[in-house]
């Protein structure tokens, strides 16, 4: 195995068990929603068919049948989303510091290990994607298990069944569509932005750690310099030339420039790990 | 061997090395001394390619180091390098993976002679334990050169004297060593040759054998004689 595939093993073993929480607490507080939101709308439907003799139709009608998408509003359902993209972005920062700060400073044996540098680097990347990805796989994941939960919990009758795609689809203004886009172009775009925020955060950490205080003002420079870079052909459009490209061109313009940025944030933090670093 | 010219290292606008240059040969200790802050663990580091320098060179066997370069030098800083959780187990294991130069015999030759057990785990071990496993990590590893950084400093004396042993073994035979320290008390009798600093620059560079042959000095009274006037 190669030694950046080691490294990529290593980093996600490092963060394993603090994920299989998240995972956990992820899946246990969207079934305790389910459970919940379920338990609130089936009580409401006893308490107005049964003790207030209301039919069936006019409950439906009234309040509406009970849907994946009150759960998905729920806060049970929406919290520990929240929570994942947290812990994933301070974790985007502490993959770094964690090996220069406390008592045992892995950042020695990390810069000394007989290979090429820019393998840390691409490796902590990695795993940042790779536990991202795997966050979204467990959630696509959950969703039909948590229906599946609704569906035992509510009679026919009264619910309205969703496919994921629907479920997705439905929360608009929830995290579940940030994580989801609902087009495949949307998709990429999102998370090709995505990645190229990792990498282009991976060189603000590394220009930080290399310079210090003074790294912190150049990282914000080139952080700016980054997002301006990236916005370019819509930001010349919008000044210079108003509705002049389709937007399928502003969108190849766009995908040119940030393959600029991801190619220059990685460069400059190769050289920053190969030339400037310190411990 | 290992060439340090004329190397400058600014921290801001302090100069902490104002061209230091000296060499050391394998098969031969050379033990930088000084006082904190003269630039001793600076140095280590910029030969290790874990800080940065603004002037001069530093070649390992005439090259400047690179990747390979750590499958032949090895740094044994005074603070471990492995993360706390793992086990001594797991960092021989993360070592055995990482490079082709690990010994996996001699670090468990180490272990016992440090009466040590692999299942136990880093962050539990006492400071002179800890001190123990840095240096099996880094002397485990078949290199021609091995850095230590105070690799007394801050232990009882028992772990001390084990340490020291380590010096006079097979296990130092033959490498080329550069050691700071401060308690050269321990290890007087096997420096081959001392390099004392001050303010980053060199003081005085001087064979211990010739210094006790020639001068009839041991390295203490070269010591008392430099930092003292």
């Amino acid at each position: 195995m190669s030694r950046y595939l080691k490294l990529v093993n290593f980093e996600l073993n490092r963060f394993f068990k603090i994920y299989l929480g998240l995972i956990a607490f992820t899946a246990i507080s969207q079934i305790i929603g389910v459970i919940n939101r379920s338990s609130q709308y089936m009580n409401q439907a006893n308490e107005a068919i049964y003790e207030r003799g209301m039919a069936l139709d006019e409950f439906i009608q009234q309040y509406g049948p009970m849907s994946f998408q009150k759960v998905s509003q729920s806060l049970f359902f929406q919290g520990p989303i929240g929570i994942c993209i947290a812990m994933l972005l301070i974790y985007m920062f502490f993959i770094w510091y964690r090996d220069w700060f406390g008592k045992n400073t892995f950042i020695y044996r990390l810069l000394m290990l007989p290979t090429e540098r820019i393998n840390i680097y691409m490796a902590k990347a990695t795993t940042i994607l790779l536990l991202v990805f795997g966050l979204i796989s467990v959630q696509i994941l959950l969703l039909p298990l948590e229906s599946t939960v609704l569906q035992w919990m509510v009679p026919e009758e009264l619910r309205m069944d969703m496919s994921v795609n629907e479920i997705i689809g439905a929360d608009v203004f929830g995290l579940l569509s940030i994580l989801y886009p609902v087009t495949v172009i949307e998709f990429f775009i999102s998370y090709a932005i995505g990645i190229m925020a990792v990498f282009v955060a991976f060189t603000c950490v590394l220009l930080e750690r290399s310079f210090r205080w003074k790294g912190i003002g150049i990282g914000l420079v080139y952080a700016l310099g980054s997002i301006v870079i990236f916005f370019l052909p819509m930001l010349i459009e919008e000044m210079f030339f108003p509705y002049f490209l389709y937007p399928m061109e502003l969108l190849l313009l766009m995908l040119l420039t940030g393959l600029i940025v991801t190619a220059l944030a990685i460069w400059i933090g190769h050289y920053l790990l190969k030339n400037k670093i310190r411990v | 061997m290992i060439e340090l010219k004329n190397v400058i290292k600014k921290f801001g606008r302090k100069e902490v090395l104002k061209g230091v240059s000296f060499t050391a040969e394998k098969g031969e200790i050379t033990c930088l001394i000084g006082i904190n802050g003269v630039g001793k663990t600076t140095i280590m580091n910029a030969i290790m390619a874990l800080t940065p320098i603004n002037g001069g060179s530093i070649l390992i066997d005439g090259e400047k180091i690179h990747k390979g370069s750590y499958e032949k030098i090895t740094f044994i800083p005074d603070a471990m390098t492995m993360p706390p959780n793992m086990r001594i187990n797991d960092a021989f294991q993360f070592m055995a993976d990482f490079y082709d130069c690990w010994n996996q015999e001699r670090a468990n030759e180490m272990l016992s002679f440090f009466k040590l057990q692999k299942e136990d785990r880093i962050s539990n071990l006492s400071k002179g334990n800890t001190a123990k496993v840095n240096l099996i990590l880094g002397l485990a590893l078949d290199v021609d050169y091995v850095l230590m950084d105070e690799p007394f400093s801050g232990i009882d004396i028992f772990s001390r004297e084990q340490i020291a042993e380590v010096f006079t073994s097979h296990l130092i035979e033959d490498r080329g060593v550069i050691i700071t320290t401060h308690e050269i008390n321990d290890i007087e009798h096997l420096i081959d040759k001392a390099v004392l600093l001050d303010d980053g620059i060199i003081l005085k560079e001087f064979n211990t054998e010739e210094m006790r042959e020639e001068e009839g000095k041991s390295v203490i009274d070269v010591l008392r004689e430099v930092y003292r006037g």
